[in-house]
């Protein structure tokens, strides 16, 4: 039963990305303009322009160069950027690979920072630690990335130069380099999820803390520490991974923002390059990428739901 | 006789009068904050025009990049133009934008929820598996996706950036109503509309909608609190609309270069930003409490 549910949202899941795909190709390939004089430049003779066109298939109808470009993307082959004539997998995969990372680490932060903040808000119920906490989470939803991202650039590389101000990786040397280039877009990335999962995670404690079995607990005689490592945490997960799976969603599309306040060379910094060069093979390839991690996040967030909760296990 | 009957009236006008008053200061203090904050974003908006010291486009008001003074109460730009009258002059045009582009997916994604929730078969299949499609893109993939598909010709144009807004809401709220939609076509009253032999229209319109009021005002508030940021960003990476318009996401970008020397110049529109966006999210968050609902910000 749990194995068909999770199987039949992994089909679903399929279809969806397969959809996905056709819109990015539609969005992307009705960019306005003649591809051919934007590349080769307004001297470029008629011919040339045509033997350009029939090299990107561009005089094909676009159900045909859907179906050509689908099957490449299937095999891992994204065509050729239109701007520098490189492999696309060459100029895309190593921005994927900054890209991962600073996910990473920004996730890596995330976890103990909102577990931490949300236990203390729940333990400090209506309390001055409470007020605080909640009133900084309602100022950080407030506050748009590009927003946090700059203040950190400049208290923390202006004023107190811990930081540098744009993180190129790319001239990085060594792990430790790396890890101090990516540290404020990681922050910056974390702040903008751990407000939103602070917030319900504090609510969801509450909610088990004030539950039967906890007051019993508590009534028994077991320290409050033990209470809430044992009881109310792990209870309280549950609906809270689905809050994390959302965030990791997020993450993968609120990176083009923080990467572009920090110059960071990941894939959302790619992006928007390409939209301002007309790029459309690029573009399509970006996006695709964004929309396939968004929906298998979102997958995990269902499965992990359909996994964790027994009323869905059994209906 | 006449006395008492008017003096009566005198007494339940007093009344009435304390009644409104009371009720407003038994309303949540946040939402009384965030009602205030957008109160005065409203004045702001309506008025700047008349009382800012130099127009919002006005080169050489200054050297480049001064620090605030009486003359220039936040400094000047890399032009030399008065970011004081530009983060002023710059309010209507974010509210403009960011509360269209909200409604305009409110009604639409409304329409289409409570339509599809209470239509239901294949209408609801196909119209909430394209919903689902159009989630699956991240928001801000799918707005750039937009902007570039649109093209150079209507790049920048407040049209452009209402519609993308719009778009890229509105699937998000049709799947809230018709959550909503699909909860009330069991209900008794409509069931008994249905039997009266009322139309689609008039079902949803008299007996769905005054029932889902509650959502879509909630929705509308939580979108409507996200709108502006969405309007920063795309400013910010010069994708939404063009200098010189003070649209603050821009501003942020366009003198970021010199945060060193003139700080006030990036953070006097960021935090104009983020106190519009507070007090968005406070009033939301109030109502939401009123109508005993939570916000739930995805």
């Amino acid at each position: 039963m749990i194995i068909r549910m999770i199987l039949s949202r992994l089909a679903l899941a399929i279809v969806t990305l397969f959809a996905v795909s056709i819109i990015i190709f539609w969005t992307a390939e009705i960019l306005p303009g003649d591809i051919a004089a934007r590349v080769l430049g307004r001297e470029a003779t008629e011919e040339a322009k045509a033997a350009f066109r029939k090299r990107l298939n561009l005089d094909r109808p676009v159900a045909e160069r859907y179906a050509i470009w689908l099957s490449g993307v299937l095999r891992g082959d994204f065509g050729k950027a239109l701007s520098s004539q490189r492999e696309i997998s060459e100029v895309v995969g190593p921005r994927l690979r900054n890209t991962l990372f600073l996910a990473t680490y920004a996730f890596l932060l995330y976890i103990p920072v909102t577990v931490i903040l949300s236990i203390l808000a729940a333990t400090h119920r209506e309390r001055f630690l409470d007020g605080v906490i909640s009133s900084l989470t309602l100022i950080g939803l407030s506050l748009p990335e590009f927003v946090v991202g700059t203040a950190l650039i400049y208290i923390f590389a202006v004023n107190f130069k811990i930081f540098p101000v744009m993180s190129l990786i790319q001239t990085s040397k060594s792990f430790i380099d790396s890890i101090r280039l990516t540290t404020l877009p990681a922050i910056t990335l974390m702040i903008a999820m751990a407000v939103y999962s602070i917030r319900m995670l504090r609510d969801n404690l509450i909610e088990v803390l004030d539950s039967e079995y906890v007051r019993m607990a508590t009534l028994k005689g077991m320290p409050r520490r033990r209470v809430v490592s044992a009881h109310a945490l792990p209870n309280s997960l549950v609906p809270a991974l689905n809050t994390m799976a959302l965030n990791i969603a997020y993450l993968i599309g609120g990176v083009v923002i923080v990467e572009q306040v920090f110059v960071y060379p990941g894939l959302g910094t790619l992006l928007v390059e390409s939209i301002f060069l007309r790029d459309a093979p690029v573009i399509e390839a970006i996006a695709l990428i964004v929309s396939t991690f968004y929906i298998l996040a979102n997958l995990f967030a269902d499965v992990m739901g359909i996994v964790l909760n027994p009323k869905l296990r059994t209906s | 006789m006449d006395t008492t009957i008017s003096s009566k009236n005198v007494t339940a006008k007093k009344t009435r009068a304390f009644g409104l008053l009371s009720r407003i200061r038994r309303l949540p203090r946040g939402m009384l904050i965030g009602a205030g904050i957008l109160v005065f974003y409203l004045f702001v908006a309506l008025t700047g025009d008349y009382w800012t010291p130099y127009d919002y486009n006005q080169v050489g008001t200054g050297k480049p990049f001064e620090k605030p003074s009486s003359e220039h109460l936040l400094g000047t730009d890399q032009l030399g133009r008065d970011v004081f009258s530009r983060v002023v002059e710059g309010t209507d045009i974010v509210l403009y934008l960011a509360l269209t582009s909200t409604l305009l997916a409110t009604i639409i994604g409304g329409v289409l929820g409570l339509v599809s929730g209470f239509v239901g078969g294949w209408f609801d299949q196909v119209a909430m598996r394209v919903v689902d499609i159009v989630i699956s893109i991240p928001f801000l993939v799918l707005g750039l996706l937009l902007i570039s598909a649109a093209g150079p010709e209507l790049a920048g144009s407040f049209q452009l950036l209402i519609f993308v807004i719009a778009f890229v809401y509105a699937p998000r709220i049709a799947r809230m109503t018709r959550a909503v939609a699909i909860d009330l076509v069991t209900r008794d009253f409509v069931t008994a509309a249905r039997t009266r032999g009322e139309s689609i229209w008039s079902i949803v319109w008299h007996e769905l909608l005054p029932n889902a009021t509650g959502v879509i005002l909630v929705e509308l508030g939580v979108r409507a609190g996200y709108a502006p940021i969405f309007v920063g960003a795309l400013g910010f990476l010069g994708l939404g609309v063009r200098p010189p318009i003070p649209e603050w996401g821009l501003m942020i970008s366009e003198n970021r270069p010199a945060i060193v020397s003139a700080p006030m110049a990036v953070f006097a529109p960021a935090l104009a930003l983020a106190v519009l966006v507070i007090g968005l999210n406070l009033f939301t968050d109030g109502m939401a409490r009123l109508l005993g609902r939570t916000a739930i910000n995805v």
